[in-house]
């Protein structure tokens, strides 16, 4: 008798085991709690955080949370942003940033004293390189491939945004043009 | 594999109209705006919206067979479609659009041909979705709390991750 209660109770146990995996599974697509960090090491902040990008383990993105704007690589594994020394300077304003799945390779828009460039930063080597030096155009909305072998992007060449690919050294891939 | 049918439609849909033969290679860029590029991981593929035709619409081209790819069923009528994104192969495509007045993030399936709406519920206003290389998450910039901030959505563990990775 009491053997069967004990089973009984353990039964409707299971059952709202399973309900609560059940019920779960049906709350897909569903949102990540990403709370405030106000120690400024998380993905949101006090302040604006914006244009975020993923790719593998890492979420790149904006923030204002240094009272300018700068980019911001966040770990999802580590669950907090790491250095990325050298990539913001004091007089650029960085957009749309994006990330290679290695995260190796960081692409972002530039605004350098009145001059646009889209930039690349290596983050074994440091080295913040600008792909579009040689490029009398505006540019802006970068984006690099996960592998990060190819970079797109809008450039301002003929009176209306038109697209250029090119690949991570900063060649331009050889695409047709329209006929004029 | 996925990808190579995904392909062989879009060209299959091409090639009908003109008949057999490879097709001659198409500009990327028109005399209209084209904007808001974006690489399947694999840098093959660049989704973006282009404003060509009078249309403002979401347009997939190929960078090694230098063509477009179509997209049935994605672009629509009566609506606005921005800020697309592209998985690893390009499998799948995640994008604004307005629905009802409404922006919505949406999910396009190159293989199913079929879109599916992610943010139905969501409270607060959605810019630049983004999805992850494998088609499980996406990232979002959300103005709930009255400021910009980032929000992750995942999409589960029981979708078909685009594996080409």
């Amino acid at each position: 008798m009491n053997s069967f209660r004990v089973f009984g109770i353990l039964r409707l146990g299971l059952c709202g085991v399973l309900v609560a995996a059940l019920s779960g599974c049906a709350a897909y697509p569903r949102l990540i709690n990403s709370p405030v960090d106000p120690g400024g090491r998380g993905l949101n902040s006090l302040a604006a955080d914006l244009s975020p990008s993923i790719s593998g383990r890492y979420i790149i993105f904006v923030s204002e949370r240094e009272q300018r704007q700068d980019i911001y690589l966040y770990d999802r594994q580590s669950q907090r942003t790491i250095a990325l020394p050298g990539l913001n300077a004091l007089d650029t304003i960085a957009e749309t940033p994006s990330v290679s799945s290695d995260g190796r390779y960081i692409v972002f828009a530039g605004n350098r004293q009145g001059r646009s460039g889209i930039f690349i930063y290596d983050r074994e080597t440091r080295q913040l390189r600008n792909l579009t030096e040689n490029l009398n155009a505006t540019v802006r909305n970068p984006t690099l491939s996960a592998n990060g072998s190819t970079v797109a992007f809008e450039a301002n060449l003929n009176g209306q945004w038109d697209i250029l690919v090119y690949n991570r050294d900063g060649q331009p891939l050889d695409l047709p043009t329209p006929v004029r | 594999m996925a990808l190579s049918v995904a392909i062989s439609f879009g060209l299959g849909g091409l090639s009908g109209c003109v008949g057999r033969g490879p097709q001659p290679p198409a500009a990327l860029d028109s005399y209209y705006r084209d904007q808001q590029p974006a690489l399947s991981g694999d840098g093959r593929l660049l989704a973006f919206v282009s404003g060509r035709d009078g249309t403002q619409s979401i347009l997939l081209y190929n960078l090694q067979r230098q063509q477009f790819i179509n997209l049935p069923n994605l672009n629509r009528d009566d609506a606005i479609a921005e800020s697309p994104s592209l998985s690893y192969s390009g499998r799948y495509i995640v994008y604004l659009a307005s629905d009802r007045g409404r922006p919505e993030i949406e999910l396009y399936d190159r293989i199913t041909r079929r879109t599916q709406v992610l943010s139905s519920g969501y409270r607060g206003w959605i810019r630049q979705p983004k999805i992850s290389p494998d088609g499980r998450y996406i990232v979002f910039q959300t103005g709930r709390r009255g400021q910009w901030d980032i929000e992750i959505l995942d999409r589960g563990p029981n979708v078909e991750l685009d594996r080409r990775q």
